[in-house]
């Protein structure tokens, strides 16, 4: 079993300890794990094969995804498919898709030019975001038309979300292999504590919601954004691979599931199962 | 020296005809699938690897045929002239080979005896019973001996695809002992490498049962309330590897206060047995290990079974009656025993399900603790929500 890791390396302080701990089980369970940093690379195009049963796209750069384009296209198995990876980077795209699906998401805007959501802001603050990316980074709460000057004009289009309110916590539910786990953090979070946050029992309307998202972009190692009331939720952003802080036993729960995903390459199956029918107790 | 194995399965094939190989009996499997007869005896050979902590091994199992369990006479002329007759086919299969045993047997004029390598405590007299039923007034089945089989090993899974001619590989452990009841036994007896004859055939089905499957089937129903899908995963958590090992020392003691401390066994034993859980190797499923529950909470199978005899030594079999618990939220769609027990609860509720399963009376204790499980794990259930925390069953 040869799993093949893409990922960006920080300094050892930095690393997600999840990911760490994800990789010394596998290693454990006589999986051998090679960690891939495509920025150290020089890769010749013409020679990209898949040399691993499974790849797992952790890293987010541009490198990263032109290397797992490449690997995408000489017919790699990847745990989370390049694609939808590519394709979550750009949260135009990932929102239409979300709308799309009927899944719930704040008014969106999107425009070239800052100045022009001026008269959105007579209607209340709207949060302001760089279309590529994803969390919390470049993201601006504007209440004034004067604020628009702060907003960078040279990212390329920018999206607007009508600001829903937090209630003083995000939540983000993360999904891996179809089993969802909420967590509840302080936002934005400062210390190592608020950013770990507290798991909370998700309702069945987010559950629903949470595994509609899955569905709608065929992936089902994801992380998703959640704002406004259990009543009227919003998913305002979602990630492939996420970092899962915060959920219990997260690096036993992904390293079971890669290995039971690698598995189901080396038997020749899909990486992903097809859709279960639910059973009621 | 021949030897007739029925069910060319994972025990038939990586246990008994790799044990009957390696002690010069010539094997003809029985079997019902006409692909796998036909690919067994084109190849002429199968592998069984062996995991464990002191690496892989690999053995090449040969000179083997098969035979179709639709071809009577064949079978019979076979088991007619066998040194020793072996069946892996599964406890609801017994009823349906026993016409074929029967057949062979009725022809023979030496005895011969007959293993059951089946996961049922009471499978040779099950199979005995059916084999004379099908003999009528032949008295031929009180002549030949007929015995349960212990199996020490796991075998987990095959791997190799008949229809490509890829050699079958059953992936199992390293344990290769097997226990039969000496009493019940027929002269002469096969000497078979790894087997050992016991009289005291009820303790040591109790032991195995009551320690290690209890603890494997903890593992299972646990792991998969919790999310996981192997064992060796399941068995990292640990919350349930603690969970695992209490059930098994619950067992334990139920077995010392019964039997005496030799056949209980010590608490190393019980680590032992947690790391055979640990090899991750086997690649043993939840689904694999959890399959069938109806059986598994039989009245004297794995987990019902320790916590009675638990309860009469004075223990109160807390993690086992969380198995059990845990076993009846088992919702694999795939396993039609699952889907039944949860048709069950749903129609006449939790606790009258329980009794018509495991035969608990609702008023005794060991129900009661079940029942309050069962109940506290029910609130905030959702159909593939994981279970966060066995403390305070915190549901994701």
């Amino acid at each position: 079993m040869k799993i093949g890791m893409l990922m960006l390396r920080h300094a050892p302080a930095h690393r997600s300890s999840v990911t760490r701990d994800v990789i010394r089980l596998l290693t454990e369970w006589d999986a051998q794990v090679d960690v891939i940093y495509p920025e150290e690379q020089l890769v010749t195009l013409s020679h990209v094969r898949p040399e691993y049963d499974l790849y797992v796209l952790k890293s987010r750069t541009d490198m990263a995804l032109g290397l797992a384009g490449a690997l995408h296209a000489a017919g790699a198995a990847m745990l989370n498919p390049y694609p939808v990876s590519a394709l979550l980077r750009d949260r135009i795209t990932t929102t239409r898709h979300l709308q799309a699906a009927d899944i719930p998401t704040p008014e969106t805007y999107v425009t070239a030019h800052p100045e022009r959501l001026t008269p959105l802001l007579d209607e209340g603050p709207i949060a302001v975001k760089p279309h590529r990316g994803s969390g919390a980074r470049g993201v601006h709460v504007v209440w004034d038309a004067d604020e628009l000057d702060d907003i960078p004009t040279n990212q390329g289009p920018i999206l607007a979300q009508r600001l829903v309110e937090r209630a003083g916590h995000a939540r983000k539910i993360y999904c891996v292999g179809g089993q969802l786990f909420g967590v509840r953090k302080v936002w934005p979070a400062r210390t190592h504590e608020e950013k770990v946050g507290e798991a909370f029992t998700i309702t069945p309307k987010l559950r629903d919601i949470a595994l509609r998202c899955g569905r709608a972009f065929g992936i089902d190692v994801y992380g998703l954004d959640i704002i406004g009331t259990d009543e009227n939720p919003f998913v305002v952003d979602v990630q492939s691979f996420p970092n899962f802080k915060g959920v219990p036993d997260a690096a036993l729960r992904l390293a079971d599931y890669i290995y039971h995903a690698c598995q189901r390459v080396v038997n020749g199956l899909p990486v992903l199962p097809g859709p279960e029918k639910e059973v009621r107790s | 020296m021949r030897a007739v194995v029925f069910g060319p399965g994972q025990i038939g094939c990586g246990f008994a005809g790799q044990l009957l190989h390696d002690s010069g009996y010539e094997i003809v499997f029985v079997a019902r699938n006409p692909v796998i007869v036909n690919h067994l005896n084109r190849l002429g050979h199968y592998r069984v690897r062996l995991t464990g902590r002191g690496g892989v091994r690999d053995m090449t199992v040969d000179g083997i045929r098969a035979i179709l369990s639709s071809e009577p006479r064949k079978v019979a002329e076979e088991v007619a002239r066998a040194d020793v007759v072996t069946t892996s086919v599964g406890c609801n299969n017994l009823l349906a080979i026993a016409p074929l045993v029967a057949e062979g047997l009725s022809r023979r004029v030496s005895p011969v005896n007959v293993f059951a390598f089946e996961n049922l405590g009471n499978a040779d007299s099950c199979l005995k019973n059916f084999v004379a039923g099908s003999l009528g007034d032949d008295p031929a089945a009180a002549r030949h001996g007929f015995s349960g089989a212990l199996v020490s090993r796991i075998v987990a899974r095959r791997t190799g695809d008949p229809a490509q001619d890829e050699p079958l590989v059953f992936v199992g452990d390293t344990p290769s002992t097997f226990i039969v009841d000496g009493r019940t036994l027929r002269d002469p007896i096969p000497q078979i490498t790894g087997m050992k004859v016991t009289d005291n055939y009820t303790a040591w089905l109790q032991r195995k049962l009551f320690t290690f499957s209890a603890g494997h089937a903890t593992a299972a129903y646990l792991g998969y309330l919790k999310g996981y899908h192997y064992v060796h995963a399941a068995v990292r958590d640990p919350e349930i590897r603690q969970a695992v090992m209490d059930a098994m020392l619950e067992g334990q003691k139920g077995l010392a206060a019964c039997y005496g401390p030799e056949i209980a066994g010590n608490e190393n034993d019980l680590t032992e047995i947690m790391s055979r859980f640990e090899n991750a190797a086997l690649n043993d499923s939840l689904e694999r290990v959890g399959r069938d529950p109806l059986r598994k909470l039989g009245h004297e199978d794995r987990l019902v079974g320790p916590a009675l005899l638990a309860r009469q030594a004075g223990i109160r079999p807390e993690k086992l009656a969380l198995a059990v618990a845990a076993a009846m939220f088992f919702c694999n769609r795939a396993d039609p025993s699952a889907n039944q027990l949860l048709g069950q609860i749903r129609a006449v509720g939790p606790a009258q399900a329980l009794s018509d399963v495991s035969g608990l009376d609702p008023q005794r204790t060991i129900a009661q603790i079940v029942i309050s499980a069962w109940c506290r794990l029910s609130e905030g259930w959702q159909q593939g929500n994981p279970l966060l925390n066995l403390e305070h069953f915190f549901w994701a």
